[in-house]
């Protein structure tokens, strides 16, 4: 077995930050926390190797893994569009990646190779099972989502940032770049959820950039915490709990930016998503209303009032039809108050951004 | 440093000779001459003899000499030879010399041999390209070659020998450095450099500048070889005159090391070009024959990935498209390493297997294709081509569906074309699609960057030629596993009966005969 072992915690702007917050944050028990639990689950990279077992056990592990894995084929793909064996299997490898603290001097026992691990054989076994008999999401296994050059924790309860909304982050670092005072200026990134975009701007911004991330649900709202706290950006996010603009009252008219990616499936489509996605993933994350429109729509309403002169708003939607409707309504309805409405699309060719300016 | 008495007492000769440091070569070479031969001028004519008694002369050798046994004419021996780079490069290492692994293995065996060219040759050749060294009484490297004095084995004390061996050396090694191409390409670029305007464009300056400074270096090092033969084999002839065993002792075993240093020289002027010390992509594509076909491509990239683990290189998967059913449509990996461009762009071409499929149920023999392209990664980040980002389609795959909140994939696949010139990339190895979009770019901005170097080579066709064909190239070697065993190179003809070894990843034989035989072939080229 080639198990590729590559230490993680290098991937990190501050790794003393991210071990200190590993002593403070890491919980003792492997199993979840109750979904209301304000303390976030530390994610298996992050935890301590104090686990071990020989080659040759985590090798059986590996071949029955893989042997799971190869069994599904094309079965979930065909199903409801979810993962097939080629996927499965190079979700498996990064599982490895972060149950395995690679190590310099070997521990040897009874000729075998010790190697050290992040969490209990036993506890892979499971993991596994749950990846695939209950389809539950790889980044809530590893309690982690490689997004953009970030590695988020993310935990069940709160949505895993897709690589689509990547792009928001770039649509914002365009619009920074040419102006100073969007660049130095207050943003707003509403339904933060992991922390994600706000983290992703908060790093893009001047020195005097600033970012208010808020969301309804407390536990978003923790892990978004420990996110931030992990990049070290504690003075330039804020996070604030509350429903869209309610806490956001004593900034009316003064934000530069504002960004979300709010819930936009319609509510007919909940019942049919890929099994990781409905299934696991928190409804009020996802769930927009009987078209999918009503947060979103609620949002531009509001943007008119939030932004002050020039500021700038980009909005993730469903696709083209959202797109579409939202242009004409912020085109029409909302008196306008924007300018330079454009609609951009993802990597996969969709229409799937709504950006302006406020006039 | 065992070798270091020897070299202090080589040099302190030599600093005697030329006290005044603005002697000129001429200058240097006649009082050399007379002291050979009035014994007793001035008190510059003899080296005081070492004031140690305890030196001991058998620890005059740096290199351990087990593993060189190389025949004296060229390059069979070349496996031997490649060996021995990483033996002495250990050697070097225990011995606490350059420990830094950030330097070239290569490099670091050229400094430690070029001790002597410190103390005063550089100064003297730096300006003095065209100059021939010579000893006191005329000889030069040239009339030692055509001398043609027989070559005997390393063990015999025959200062003839080992010097025929050396010049041998010293020519082969002008030639895989296109010796005179390289002189003429140094005189361009003196007068590039000369220029008033130079520094307007620094980026072209800097790229000037750097080649100027590579290329001399390279001269130098050559010279100042050549010279200390030279040196070596008067050295001798004074010991014998005045009778000095000690002297003479010492002296041919400097020709000795200098004879066997001269062999790894030669596998180091194999990589000589301006990229090869870069790291590089590796890709291999599948040929047409569907899933045989695919396998086959994954044995190949499986050479690779071994031959890159021997090495001592790093290896990172960055694309790779499953077979159907079994093996690789494509695949790209990244070889992080000194020297890796240098090796690998060998494998360029098409790579032929003969076998008994394991997929035909009718067990009939089937012939497949993979090819393989190999692409720099250039270090020095002011040399890359500027890339505009409009010139981009960026693209993901996706299989259908609307995707954003409604799917949750960990499959972050990006694939970029680069529009004017049809160059495409695609990554799904990292865990994001960021990630993924910048190793394909990197991918790009290296294919980018390969293509202007060509167009580059064309326009100075007269200098260099690259081995690097742009294209997939043609058919390279052939690999027959039934109805017999073995895998031989189309291009040199070079054999082995032993398949499994070679698919293991064991290429260097292949590598390092197909690079001195693309260098030596032409003649009259030193
Ligand atoms: C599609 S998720 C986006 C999460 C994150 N911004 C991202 O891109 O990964 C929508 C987020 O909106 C939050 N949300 C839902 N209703 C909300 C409300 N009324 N007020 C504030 N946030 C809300 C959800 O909790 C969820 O975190």
């Amino acid at each position: 077995m080639k198990l590729s072992l590559t230490p993680k915690l290098s991937t990190f702007l501050k790794p003393s930050l991210a071990t200190n917050l590993r002593r403070s944050v890491c919980s003792s028990s492997l199993s979840r926390p109750p979904p209301t639990s304000l303390k976030p689950q530390s994610p298996l990279f992050l935890r301590p190797p104090i686990h071990s077992a020989t080659s040759s056990d985590l090798q059986k592990w590996h071949d029955w893994a893989k042997t799971l894995a190869s069994s599904i084929g094309s079965t979930f793909a065909d199903s409801d569009n979810g993962p097939d064996s080629t996927l499965l299997c190079r979700e498996l490898k990064w599982l490895i990646d972060d149950a395995i603290e690679e190590e310099d001097e070997e521990e040897i026992e009874n000729d075998q190779r010790k190697i050290r691990l992040r969490v209990a054989l036993e506890e892979l076994y499971l993991l596994w099972k749950q990846r695939i008999q209950e389809r539950r999401p790889f980044q809530y296994i590893v309690g982690c989502e490689h997004w953009r050059d970030l590695v988020l924790c993310v935990q069940e309860g709160v949505l895993i940032p897709r690589p689509e909304t990547e792009l928001i982050v770039d649509l914002v670092g365009d619009v920074v770049s040419d102006n100073e005072e969007l660049r130095e200026g207050l943003w707003a990134d509403l339904g933060t959820g992991s922390g994600a975009i706000a983290i992703g701007i908060g790093r893009v911004l001047g020195a005097g950039g600033r970012v208010i991330a808020t969301d309804l649900s407390p536990t978003a709202i923790s892990v978004a915490a420990f996110n931030v706290q992990r990049y070290g950006l504690q003075d330039v996010v804020e996070l604030r709990q509350g429903s869209w603009f309610d806490p956001l009252k004593d900034v009316e008219g003064k934000l530069a930016g504002f960004v979300s990616n709010p819930p936009y499936i319609p509510s007919d489509n909940i019942s049919g998503l890929q099994a990781e996605v409905g299934r696991h993933e928190p409804r009020v994350a996802l769930d927009g209303g009987v078209n999918g429109m009503d947060d979103l729509l609620h949002l531009c309403k509001g943007a008119a009032f939030m932004l002050k002169p020039g500021g700038f708003f980009a909005f993730e939607t469903n696709g083209e039809k959202q797109c579409k409707y939202l242009v004409e309504y912020m085109e029409n309805d909302a008196g306008g108050s924007f300018c330079n409405l454009s609609i951009v699309t993802d990597f996969a060719g969709i229409r799937r951004f709504v950006t302006g300016f406020h006039k | 440093m065992s070798s270091f008495l020897h070299r202090k007492r080589a040099s302190r000769c030599w600093v005697v000779l030329c006290r005044n440091p603005n002697a000129e070569t001429q200058f240097v070479r006649s009082v050399l001459f007379s002291t050979l031969h009035e014994p007793q001028p001035r008190n510059l004519n003899k080296p005081p003899k070492p004031q140690n008694a305890t030196i001991s002369i058998e620890s005059h050798r740096i290199l351990d000499p087990g593993p060189c046994s190389f025949s004296p004419k060229t390059s069979k021996t070349l496996p031997g030879s490649l060996q021995n780079v990483k033996n002495s490069f250990a050697s070097a290492k225990s011995s606490g010399f350059s420990s830094n692994l950030g330097l070239p293995m290569v490099k670091s065996l050229f400094g430690f041999h070029g001790d002597l060219s410190r103390c005063s040759l550089v100064r003297l050749f730096g300006t003095q390209a065209a100059q021939e060294p010579s000893t006191s009484d005329g000889l030069t490297v040239d009339r030692i070659l055509n001398s043609e004095w027989p070559i005997l084995t390393e063990e015999e004390s025959d200062w003839k020998s080992h010097a025929t061996a050396i010049a041998q050396s010293i020519h082969l090694i002008k030639k895989r450095l296109q010796w005179k191409k390289l002189l003429v390409r140094l005189d361009m670029l003196s007068v590039e450099l000369n220029k008033p305007d130079l520094w307007n464009d620094p980026v072209h300056a800097g790229k000037i500048s750097r080649e100027h400074g590579s290329l001399m270096g390279k001269m130098k090092e050559v010279k100042a070889f050549e010279q200390e033969l030279l040196e070596h084999v008067d050295m001798i002839k004074l010991a014998r005159e005045e009778n000095d065993v000690e002297l003479e002792s010492e002296s041919m075993k400097a020709l000795l090391e200098m004879r066997i240093t001269s062999k790894e020289k030669e596998t180091q002027a194999l990589l000589a070009r301006e990229q090869d010390p870069c790291s590089c992509y590796i890709e291999v594509q599948s040929g047409a024959g569907g899933t045989e076909s695919n396998d086959w491509a994954s044995m190949v990239m499986q050479m690779y990935k071994m031959w890159a683990q021997r090495r001592g290189y790093k290896m990172t998967v960055v694309d790779e498209m499953p077979g159907e059913i079994a093996g690789i449509k494509r695949a790209t990996i990244k070889i992080d390493g000194e020297y890796a461009f240098g090796y690998a762009k060998a494998e360029v071409g098409v790579h032929r297997l003969v076998r008994i499929s394991p997929f035909d149920s009718n067990k009939r023999r089937h012939t497949s294709f993979a090819a393989v392209a190999v692409t720099p990664i250039l270090g020095d980040v002011s040399a890359h081509v500027q890339i505009n980002e409009s010139d981009l389609r960026i693209e993901r795959f996706r299989s259908g569906g609307s995707g954003g909140q409604h799917a949750n994939t960990t499959d972050s696949a990006v694939r970029i074309v680069h529009i004017p010139t049809g160059i495409t990339a695609t990554c799904q190895n990292e865990r994001s699609q960021h990630q993924n979009k910048a190793s394909a770019m990197a991918v790009i901005q290296a294919r980018v960057d390969q293509l202007e170097m060509a167009r580059q080579t064309q326009k100075n066709a007269q200098y260099s030629q690259s081995l690097t064909d742009i294209t997939w190239g043609s058919q390279i070697r052939s690999y027959v596993l039934q109805p017999y065993r073995m895998v031989k190179d189309l291009r040199t003809n070079y054999e082995v009966s032993d398949p499994d070894s070679v698919l293991e990843g064991d290429l260097d034989g292949f590598i390092l005969s197909y690079l001195s035989a693309s260098l030596d072939k032409d003649e009259d080229d030193r």
